[in-house]
């Protein structure tokens, strides 16, 4: 990766303190100054709502939404840009397919023994709610998705495959077309968790034929609190709104309303627009940048990672050693160190930080009587210098706790 | 154990420091916990653990392996620490409320709150402020006759003697505190000048005459030497001076005072206070209770009113 991507990057490039080394891009990207321009632009120069007034700023506000929704269409190569609704995170837009969908008392969803609270806790509610049956897919012992034991999970009661399509815990992604074509087979809608992806892999959403794909901004370059969730449009309009009121509707009377056709049916209330205007500029950046260049630059810092940490005794890498397989993140623990201690030590002693805990699987680390690990996830403007620190501290802190 | 301790001291910093507030409230969440028996949900501990020996890992590996191992005991000593300072502190301010002093009655070591010792200061017996020390806890009125020293109020139940050097700046300090006890409390009061200083031994005498030939005046003449100059007090002229302002009669003063009546009087004078075993001035007693050097006036309030409290006045 060009290293002077960094300077894009005003917490990389601040004179006034040493750089953290950030390796906790799987919880949140760093955002580049061209994001947080395009945010101060809109609340300096039209701070306006978008779609209701007819003044000029209003027109500008309505034209730089449309045009974000655009480069998100773009991003993820959607049919239409109407495919694209704004939500507030990748959570958000799967707790709306969840409560959109029309399940009913014996529909089965399945999901995965590796996915995140976010794809679990939904259909967990639905199964309290209206008795859907929730079936979970045990990963391969070495974390890979078990595509056999899918196959067989299949039947016509299976209404909906919900998986993450890039794991949080330990950065494998799973084979998405295979599964797209046999859930598909099965007349089974798919959705995916992409919060890990959209920021390292393309995702041509026509080339999968995905139904529905839900991604978070904060992940990848973008600012918090804003997300989209991809749907077919033909699959939108059947949808039932989930949150309704302002500006989902074309009309309404005392008893009745007309809904607006997606994806402004699904964005009820006024938007966080400086938050989708930063979102479509991010999304515009990473396509600049381009994922060949993303990939491949964290696959050298993690091949590199991982063969460092691989040396050290007593250290477990979770999923699979190919570190091709694990992306940007290697997710590690020690049956007799405890995960907290090290990120706090590391951050404390060398301002490097990393996530330590669970990780939002909490049934996975339970189901293997794990109490937690620490994760590491890199990201473009990530160098292999950073990784040379990052493992000379750990063998002190490593050192320090043993 | 360690909640415990961070929370005090987290507590005190946070006093001077917002920053330290929020790990103060952590402590105070933890350490509620604990005592409810419940685990500490903030890892508290943990993060505190990590932040020190993270900080001490910069400096050395060893250092920060050190802490990191015997946290516990660490932890453990801290606690036991806080807990003595925190008595010791208790005990210091009590002492220092009740005696002036933070190491109790009459004791002149370091104390905080009074690091100038002004509290306990005297002058020393034997003509110099800097000579000698004496025994805190042996002075004492048991033995000693009082009968010919001046005195007032002697039918008040409450006694209050007042043993002091014209000229020594303790006394001298001492004296207006005194002075307005025996204005808000009705005392027996009897006053004996003890001259540490040489240059005012001439007054006894004079002082034992002006007494006995005049008591309300006598009074206004220990004022008078209270507040001159201590060079004044030196020099006889002046105190004749003072006792003719007064409307004495030199002739039959001075006469008084050569009398070998008087000059036994003085010696015998000077033999009882000898019993108290004063050691400097001033030492005031209290319905027997004796203090050395100047105290804060809540000292002599506080003791001669919880005399009269358990009297039942």
């Amino acid at each position: 990766m060009k290293n002077n991507l960094r300077y894009d990057f005003p917490l990389l490039t601040n004179s006034r303190s040493q750089p953290p080394i950030y390796f906790d891009n799987a919880c949140q990207s760093l955002r580049p100054q061209s994001v947080i321009d395009a945010m101060v632009e809109y609340y300096r120069d039209y701070p306006g709502c978008a779609g209701r007034s007819m003044h000029s700023i209003a027109a500008k506000v309505t034209q730089k939404c449309d045009q974000a929704r655009q480069q998100l269409a773009k991003f993820i190569n959607a049919l239409r840009k109407e495919e694209v609704v704004f939500t507030r995170n990748t959570t958000e837009g799967i707790n709306l397919v969840a409560s959109s969908l029309a399940l009913k008392a014996g529909d089965i969803v399945i999901t995965s023994d590796k996915d995140h609270n976010s794809n679990l806790i939904p259909w967990q509610m639905l199964v309290k709610k209206i008795g859907i049956i929730h079936k979970i897919l045990p990963s391969l012992p070495d974390n890979t998705f078990d595509l056999e034991g899918f196959e067989k999970f299949l039947n016509p009661k299976v209404k909906l495959v919900s998986f993450g399509l890039t794991a949080n815990l330990d950065g494998v992604t799973i084979p998405a077309e295979k599964i797209i074509q046999l859930a598909h087979k099965n007349g089974s809608l798919v959705l995916f968790d992409a919060a890990q992806t959209a920021p390292h892999q393309k995702i041509d959403v026509r080339q999968l034929d995905v139904d529905f794909l839900a991604f978070s901004g904060h992940k990848m370059l973008g600012p918090s609190g804003t997300g989209v969730l991809y749907g077919k449009f033909k699959l939108l309009e059947k949808l039932e709104p989930f949150m309704v009121g302002g500006d989902t509707v074309a009309t309404s009377t005392f008893t009745t309303q007309e809904f607006l056709p997606p994806p402004e049916k699904f964005e009820a209330g006024l938007q966080d627009y400086a938050g989708i205007i930063g979102l479509g500029q991010a999304a515009e950046y990473l396509m600049k940048v381009g994922f060949k260049e993303i990939e491949k630059s964290e696959l050298e810092i993690n091949t590199f990672l991982t063969n460092e940490l691989g040396l050290i005794p007593g250290l477990k890498i979770i999923g699979p050693i190919d570190p091709a397989q694990r992306g940007g993140i290697i997710s590690f623990y020690f049956d007799k160190i405890d995960h907290h201690q090290i990120a706090l030590i590391l951050n404390q002693s060398a301002g490097i930080m990393v996530r330590s805990g669970q990780h939002c699987v909490h049934a996975w680390f339970d189901h293997h009587q794990l109490k937690g690990s620490v994760r590491a996830s890199v990201y473009f403007y990530n160098t292999l210098a950073e990784a040379e620190i990052f493992v000379r501290e750990l063998h002190k802190v490593i050192k320090v706790l043993s | 154990m360690f909640c415990i301790v961070s929370f005090l001291v987290l507590t005190v910093i946070g006093i001077f420091s917002a920053s330290y507030r929020a790990l103060a409230k952590e402590a105070f969440d933890c350490v509620l916990r604990r005592v409810t028996l419940r685990p500490c949900n903030t890892s508290f501990q943990e993060k505190m653990k990590a932040q020190v020996t993270g900080q001490l890992l910069t400096r050395s590996v060893r250092a920060a392996k050190l802490f990191n191992k015997y946290f516990e005991v660490l932890a453990w000593v801290l606690f036991l620490s806080t807990i003595a300072s925190l008595f010791w502190t208790g005990k210091g301010l009590y002492n220092f409320y009740m005696y002036g002093s933070c190491n109790g009655l009459n004791k002149s070591g370091f104390c905080a709150l009074d690091p100038t010792g002004e509290n306990n200061k005297t002058s020393q017996a034997g003509g110099s402020c800097a000579l000698g020390a004496g025994d805190e806890n042996k002075v004492t009125l048991t033995g000693v006759d009082l009968s010919s020293f001046a005195t007032k109020n002697i039918q008040a139940q409450d006694t209050v003697v007042f043993i002091g050097c014209f000229n020594c700046d303790y006394t001298r300090k001492a004296y207006p505190i005194i002075k307005e006890l025996l204005q808000k409390n009705q005392v027996n009061y009897i006053f004996a000048h003890y001259p540490v200083k040489g240059e005012t031994t001439y007054i006894l005498p004079l002082g034992y005459c002006a007494y006995k030939f005049d008591q309300p005046k006598y009074w206004q003449f220990v004022d008078r030497l209270f507040s001159s100059n201590k060079e004044d007090n030196g020099r006889p002229e002046y105190v004749q001076q003072v006792l003719k302002d007064l409307g004495y009669d030199l002739n039959a003063i001075n006469q008084c005072a050569e009398s070998q009546e008087t000059k036994t009087a003085v010696v015998k004078q000077r033999i009882e206070l000898e019993k108290t075993n004063i050691y400097g001035t001033p030492l005031i007693f209290i319905n027997q209770k004796g203090l050395v050097g100047p105290k804060p006036y809540r000292v002599y309030d506080r003791i001669l009113n919880s005399f009269n409290f358990f009297k039942g006045k």
